[in-house]
């Protein structure tokens, strides 16, 4: 009986190139998508601030127009045209 | 051999020849090369990464908010808006006659001065400051080459007139430039900050830098010790009563004798601050604070005062008031009615001038002068506004029989309304002179307290006792038959006090005949005084006697302030006070 000798195939070397290349065309793809959502969020950011920063100039002018429109001057006029008059005192009830 | 030997030495002459020309080129080339990477690296590389910089990085440059200024209540009555300004890049414009053109339609604008400036060599210009929104609506969709919009801060004043003289008014660089705007303007002016974003191709900019933005220091709110609504009532009463008597202008002053707390100060005629560029300086001034005039017969009653707290006479005594007529060397004094002998609270009920007069040769110009000065006549109050006036108050010793004489009855002296208001109040008060003041606290953007402002006594000018029987007399000055009838308040007992003063006219370097300025001081409730009340119409027409026109206008702030500040009536009816003078006070107070 002849002892068949085990022939070793060589291993392959492309194998953990493959790897190493898949790897780092992955590794390439996670760090630019990371890079991407970076400055996607920046923007984000800016306009979100930018908003921010409208919605208080916004307020600022309905502040603006609310105290406008609580002017007494204008209370006195709209009063005037509907027949009110300032009271005195003998329209005063003082309570006990 | 032979051939080739000597051809030899000439063909690496000339391989030798084009090796040398090929170096020398390469290395003139490659020295270009390195000369123009030595010139972009080094020599001009700090020039190069600013340009560069410039290209993906873009400066914000944020101006502080100005503070806000409320009233006691919190009511805005000067607020910061953000407005849009449009300017220009005239180097970036290509075609400055086109651009000029279409600019000058979307604002309405003449064509010149626009042409000029975006024809200048300048690197920047304003073409309108805070532009209207439908002006900058309207450029903005023209979409112009080197036209740009910047976000300015802009101060407006919501209640437009109201209390304007007071809080003053800004330029349009957003500095104070009169009333308080001017006096608290490093308070409200804030610390402007700069900070840097990067912006991609597109210009859109991208907030990705971990950097802490610099703290923004915006300007302090200033709370107000005016109340809007008795400023406004102050105002309204002052102005009908300028237009009925066809007046050049009139000043109230409303104030907390207590504290010294100014509630209103009011002026006519009124201004917008909104537009401020529209009226004249004199219109614009606090002329309660920096105007000076003769304060007529409202000045007895510091000579009322200053007669009691001498110990020289009671309110009983008794001067004779020569029937109307009283020379004094060459000058003589005139009552308007003629009276005989009158008691010192007749004197200022009548308000006598032969009477005052002859309190003031009783009690001595020394201790008279001691005691106007006393009152702060002659000082200025200190007040927390600009351009105050001291008034005029001459040292006794410089005080001619005829300024002594004149001084009695509040001619040849001069104050300032809030002077007057002030004094006045320390007669409210007590006797206790309080330093006025305006402005009650400042907080931050938050809201939260940076300072607060107490009220500031600044001395006895005369014993409680004096106060009030002084009160009392003044009582009786708007009861029936006293000048002030028409400052009497239904309901309230109201102390006052009526002043008419010929105006000086310094062409003819004496008192105008027919130029006048009618006063009327007081307070009430006259026994728990709340408000202090002080009128001056200046030039009145038809009629210019303080009670006739001065003294309607103290009764109309004083009854509906009273209203507002929810006072109660202390007089029910008329039936429940019964007796000497207070009856008088009841009577008048309910036919007035």
């Amino acid at each position: 009986m002849t002892r068949r000798k085990a022939v070793r195939k060589p291993r392959s070397t492309l194998t953990p190139w493959l790897l190493l290349i898949v790897f780092f065309v992955a590794e390439l793809l996670v760090f630019s998508w990371c890079r991407v959502q970076y400055v996607q969020t920046g923007y984000d950011i800016d306009q979100v601030k930018q908003e921010r920063r409208q919605l208080i100039a916004l307020h600022h002018e309905l502040q603006v127009e609310e105290a406008r429109l609580r002017s007494p001057e204008r209370i006195r006029r709209l009063a005037q045209k509907r027949g009110l008059v300032m009271p005195d005192s003998s329209h005063v009830v003082v309570l006990p | 051999m032979k051939d080739y030997r000597k051809k030899k030495p000439d063909a690496t002459k000339w391989i030798r020849f084009r090796i040398v020309v090929v170096a020398t080129i390469l290395t003139l080339c490659f020295g270009v090369i390195i000369g123009r990477a030595v010139q972009l690296q080094v020599l001009e590389q700090s020039e190069l990464s600013e340009r560069a910089a410039g290209e993906y990085k873009k400066a914000f440059h944020n101006m502080p908010r100005r503070g806000t200024i409320y009233d006691q209540n919190y009511a805005e009555l000067a607020v910061s808006i953000d407005v849009s300004s449009i300017c220009a890049y005239p180097k970036r414009i290509s075609s400055p006659k086109q651009t000029t053109s279409l600019l000058a339609r979307a604002l309405n604008l003449k064509q010149g001065p626009i042409l000029k400036k975006l024809s200048s060599d300048k690197g920047f210009v304003w073409i309108k400051r805070h532009a209207k929104p439908n002006q900058v609506s309207a450029v903005r969709k023209l979409k112009l080459d080197g036209v740009d919009f910047v976000t300015e801060s802009r101060r407006f004043y919501p209640m437009k007139t109201l209390a304007a003289q007071v809080i003053g008014f800004c330029g349009t660089d957003g500095k104070g430039l009169e009333g308080l705007e001017y006096y608290y303007d490093p308070f409200l002016s804030g610390q402007e900050s700069r900070w840097t974003v990067f912006k991609d191709a597109l210009g859109r900019s991208f907030d990705v830098e971990a950097v802490a933005l610099p703290e923004i220091k915006d300007g302090c709110n200033v709370i107000l010790t005016i109340d809007k609504n008795i400023q406004h009532i102050a105002e309204q009463a002052l102005s009908e009563t300028v237009e009925t008597f066809s007046a050049e202008s009139g000043v109230a002053v409303v104030m907390v004798p207590e504290t010294g707390a100014v509630l209103a100060i009011a002026h006519v005629p009124r201004f917008n601050p909104n537009t401020f560029g529209q009226y004249e300086p004199w219109v614009r001034r606090n002329r309660a604070i920096t105007d000076s005039f003769e304060p007529g017969s409202t000045f007895k009653i510091f000579l009322a005062a200053a007669a009691l707290e001498s110990g020289l006479c009671t309110p009983d005594s008794r001067f004779e008031c020569e029937e109307g007529r009283y020379k004094i060397g060459n000058n003589v004094v005139h009552d308007v009615h003629a009276y005989g002998a009158l008691s010192l609270r007749d004197i200022l009920k009548y308000s006598s001038n032969i009477g005052a007069t002859k309190i003031g040769e009783k009690i001595g110009s020394a201790y008279f002068c001691d005691k106007i000065r006393a009152f702060g006549f002659g000082t200025r109050t200190g007040v927390d506004c600009p351009g105050e006036s001291p008034g005029s108050v001459l040292p006794h010793e410089h005080w001619s029989d005829m300024d002594a004489m004149a001084i009695c009855f509040g001619q040849g002296i001069s104050m300032s309304a809030l002077q007057l208001a002030v004094a006045v109040c320390a007669t409210a008060n007590d006797g206790v002179l309080m330093k006025p003041y305006l402005v009650q606290a400042m907080t931050d953007r938050q809201g939260r307290l940076v300072k607060s402002f107490r009220p500031t006594r600044l001395r006895r000018v005369i014993s409680i006792e004096t106060a009030r029987i002084l009160a009392r007399m003044l009582e009786r000055v708007v009861a029936k038959g006293g000048t002030g009838l028409k400052a009497a308040v239904r309901g309230y007992r109201v102390a006052g006090k009526t002043g008419t003063a010929q105006k000086v006219d310094p062409e003819a370097r004496g008192y105008a005949r027919n130029k006048h300025t009618a006063v009327f001081a007081g307070f009430v409730p006259a026994r728990d005084p709340a408000v202090v009340i002080l009128v001056v119409i200046d030039e009145p027409k038809k009629h210019h006697y303080g009670g006739v026109v001065a003294a309607p206008v103290f009764r109309q702030i004083a009854q509906e302030s009273l209203q507002y500040l929810k006072i109660p009536p202390e007089l029910a009816t008329p039936q429940e006070e019964t007796g000497g003078s207070v009856r008088a006070s009841v009577e008048a107070t309910w036919t007035g």
